[in-house]
C-alpha cells in the first residue's frame, strides 16, 4: 500500500479535488460546479476521486482550501485547513519551482502573489468589488448569448477590439451595452471585454507591485485564451498557463496536508455522515449575529458567527 | 444637575481620556455611549448622508443613541494644528453637521491653532458653560492634562517595549477611531491577538518625531494624522515584519497616504478597507494568508 493525500478546494463557483502521492504525482482528480451548495458538491467530488483513483493506495492526509475550508474541514475531519493564497502559492512552486508571480482570476476573487527564492514576499487580493472577475465574464457571456467556454475562441478572431470602461463593472456593462447598440461586432465586444479584464486586473490588484517573470497565471479565468492573449500583450513577456492550473489551490492543500500529517489513516466515506447547517439570528444582544450552527448527524459540534464568544 | 453625553466615536478615541478625567474634577456627570454595535451602526447610517465614511457614519450613531439620554452632547470642531497640520473634513464638520442633523444641546470647543483657538480655551470655554468657576476649571484641566500626559507617555513606552520584542510583529497603519471600534477594527485586532502576534499601533507614538520622519516618504503630506501614521511607520519599519492597513470605507485622507506608502515600502504588507455589514470570512483568509506570509509559513 502506497500513501496519497486528498487536497479540496472548495470555491464560490466550482469545486476542485485531487489525490496526489508522495511525489507530487495526481493519481486522481475532479472538477464540478459547487452551484451553492459546497456540502452536496465535496460529496459527489469524493465519490468522483474514489471511482478515478487506483487500487494500492491508502490516504493519509487531508487538506482544505477555498472560501468554504472550514466547513468543509470540518465535515472531512482535515488535518490541514488554509487560506488560498499559502494553498496556490505552495501548489504552482511544486511544480515552477523558479515562479516569481502568479496571477490568479477565479469566479469572486482575483489574487497575485509575489515569490522570490521559493517564499511569498507579498500578494494583494481584491478589496472591496468583484470587477474582472469570472462571475464578471460569465454574466457578460449570458448576455451576449454564448457559454463562457467559447469566450476565449471568440476573442482571439477579433483585430480591433472596442475599448471598454474597465474600472468598475457596472460601468464596463453600461459600456458593453452601447456598444452593441451601436453596432460593433461580436467579437470586438468580447476581445475588449477580455481586455478589460487584464487591465483592470492589474490596476485594481497587481498596482504598484513589480511582475517579474517568470509568471504563472491560474484559475478559472486562465483557461480563456482570449484573456492569457491580452496579459502577455499588456505584460510584455510570456505568461504559463499549467494544464492543471485550475487545480493548483487542491494541490497544495494536498501538499500542506502531507507537510501535516499525523500517521492517521482517513476514510473517504461521506455517505453514512449526516452533514446539516442551520443559520439563526441569536437576537441577546444588540449586535443581532447571524449564526451559523452545525450538526454531524444530528449532534451540534460547532457554531460560528458569534462576535461574543456566548456560543 | 446637567449630563454631558460624550458619543464614543471619533474625537473619543483621542480626547477621551482627557474629557473623563476633566468632568471627574469638575464634578460634572457625564455618559459615554456603549461600544458600537450593530444597532448604533444601523441608525449611524440611517441618519447621515451616504458619502460620509463608515466611521463618521457610526459617530452619528453614537450621537443619535444619545440624544435623548443627556443635556448636552460634547462634539467638539477640530480643525487644524497650525499649518499643513489640517485633520479631516469630518473633524472640521462634525459640530456642525451634528448640530444641524439632531435637535441636542451641542457642547461644543475649537480647536484651531492658525487662529490661536487651543485646546486648553477650549476646555475652560465647555467649563464656563457648565457654570464653573475659573479656579475650579483651572485646577480640572491642570489635573487632567497631567493624568492625560502620563497615560499618553506610558502607552508610548508600551509600544516601544513591544517594538523590541522577539515575537513576529505587525504595525497596525489605522486612526484609533477604527482600531479600536468594536465593529470596525477590534475583530481583527482580536484575531491577531489570538495567533500570537504583537501589534503596534501607529496611533502610539510620539507626535514630534512621526510628523518630522514623515518627511522621508513626502514633503507635501497635508493631514496631520497621516503624517503621523506614516511616520510611525517609517519609524518602525526595520523592526517590524508586516504592516497592516485599515481603512474604513470611503476614507479621504487614507487613499492618499496609506497608497503613497504602500509603494514606498519594501516589507509585506495587507490593506482592509472596511464598509458595514461585512462577514469576517473575506478579512480573516487575508490576515490569515498574511501571517503565513510574514512567518514563511508558505514555502515547499
Amino acid at each position: 500500500m502506497r500513501d496519497c493525500y486528498l487536497g479540496v478546494d472548495i470555491g464560490s463557483i466550482s469545486t476542485k479535488g485531487v489525490i496526489i502521492d508522495d511525489r507530487n504525482k495526481i493519481i486522481s482528480s475532479a472538477y464540478i460546479w459547487t452551484e451553492g451548495n459546497p456540502i452536496e458538491a465535496v460529496r459527489k467530488l469524493i465519490n468522483i476521486l474514489k471511482k478515478r483513483m487506483p487500487r494500492g493506495y491508502k490516504v493519509k492526509g487531508i487538506g482544505t482550501t477555498g472560501s468554504a475550508r472550514k466547513l468543509i474541514g470540518l465535515m472531512l475531519g482535515a488535518n490541514s485547513v488554509k487560506n488560498e493564497i499559502t494553498a496556490h502559492a505552495v501548489g504552482t512552486m511544486a511544480f515552477h519551482p523558479d515562479v516569481r508571480t502568479i496571477l490568479e482570476i477565479g469566479g469572486q476573487d482575483s489574487k497575485i502573489i509575489l515569490i522570490k527564492n521559493g517564499i511569498i514576499t507579498n500578494y494583494a487580493m481584491n478589496t472591496l468589488c468583484a470587477a474582472g472577475t469570472g462571475a464578471f465574464l460569465s454574466s457578460q457571456a449570458k448576455r451576449l448569448g454564448i457559454d463562457v467556454e467559447d469566450f476565449g475562441e471568440f476573442a482571439l478572431k477579433s483585430k480591433n477590439p472596442v475599448k471598454i470602461a474597465a474600472r468598475c463593472t457596472v460601468f464596463a456593462e453600461s459600456d458593453l451595452v452601447h456598444k452593441a447598440q451601436v453596432g460593433y461586432p461580436k467579437e470586438d465586444i468580447i476581445a475588449g471585454l477580455c481586455k478589460s479584464v487584464v487591465i483592470n486586473y492589474l490596476n485594481n490588484v497587481g498596482k504598484g507591485k513589480k511582475i517579474e517573470s517568470p509568471i504563472v497565471f491560474q484559475g478559472g479565468v486562465s483557461k480563456n485564451v482570449g484573456v492569457i492573449k491580452y496579459f502577455k500583450e499588456v505584460l510584455g513577456c510570456d505568461v504559463i498557463v499549467d494544464d492543471n492550473g485550475h487545480l493548483m489551490g487542491a494541490i497544495g492543500a494536498a501538499i500542506l496536508s502531507r507537510k501535516n500529517k499525523t500517521g492517521e489513516e482517513y476514510e473517504l466515506q461521506t455517505k453514512n455522515i449526516k452533514f446539516e447547517t442551520k443559520g439563526f439570528e441569536c437576537g441577546g444582544c444588540a449586535n443581532n449575529c447571524e449564526l451559523l450552527r452545525i450538526y454531524k448527524n444530528g449532534k451540534l459540534i460547532d457554531s460560528w458567527g458569534s462576535k461574543c464568544g456566548k456560543y | 444637575m446637567d449630563k454631558v453625553g460624550i458619543p464614543r466615536g471619533l474625537f473619543y478615541y483621542y480626547y477621551g481620556d482627557l474629557w473623563k478625567c476633566f468632568f471627574d474634577k469638575l464634578g460634572v456627570s457625564y455618559i459615554v455611549s456603549p461600544n458600537t454595535n450593530k444597532e448604533i451602526m444601523d441608525r449611524g447610517i440611517k441618519v447621515s448622508n451616504d458619502e460620509m465614511c463608515l466611521s463618521f457614519k457610526v459617530f452619528l450613531g453614537h450621537v443619535d443613541y444619545l440624544k435623548d439620554k443627556c443635556d448636552y452632547i460634547l462634539v467638539p470642531r477640530i480643525s487644524n494644528f497650525g499649518i499643513s497640520n489640517q485633520t479631516c473634513t469630518n473633524f472640521l464638520g462634525a459640530y456642525d453637521i451634528v448640530n444641524n442633523l439632531f435637535d441636542v444641546n451641542v457642547l461644543n470647543y475649537n480647536i484651531d491653532l492658525d487662529k490661536r483657538e487651543t485646546l486648553k480655551k477650549g476646555l475652560f470655554k465647555i467649563g464656563r458653560e457648565l457654570g464653573k468657576s475659573f479656579l475650579d476649571i483651572k485646577f480640572a484641566y491642570l489635573y487632567a492634562m497631567d493624568k492625560y500626559k502620563e497615560k499618553v507617555k506610558k502607552d508610548i513606552e508600551i509600544n516601544m517595549e513591544r517594538l523590541n520584542s522577539k515575537n513576529t510583529k505587525i504595525l497596525i497603519v489605522s486612526h484609533p477611531y477604527n482600531t479600536y471600534d468594536n465593529l470596525i477594527g477590534m475583530d481583527i485586532v482580536k484575531y491577531l491577538n489570538s495567533q500570537n502576534v504583537d501589534i503596534i499601533y501607529c496611533d502610539k507614538f510620539d507626535d514630534s518625531i512621526t510628523s518630522k520622519l514623515s518627511k522621508k516618504i513626502s514633503h507635501d503630506l497635508y493631514f496631520k494624522y497621516s503624517k503621523n501614521n506614516l511616520g510611525a511607520a517609517i519609524y518602525s519599519l526595520d523592526k517590524i515584519d508586516g504592516i497592516l492597513f485599515i481603512s474604513s470605507f470611503p476614507c479621504g485622507p487614507d487613499s492618499l497616504a496609506n497608497e503613497l506608502l504602500m509603494r514606498k515600502i519594501k516589507k509585506p504588507y495587507v490593506n482592509l478597507i472596511i464598509d458595514g455589514d461585512m462577514s469576517f470570512t473575506g478579512i480573516e483568509t487575508r490576515l490569515e494568508s498574511f501571517l503565513d506570509v510574514i512567518r514563511r509559513n508558505a514555502c515547499v
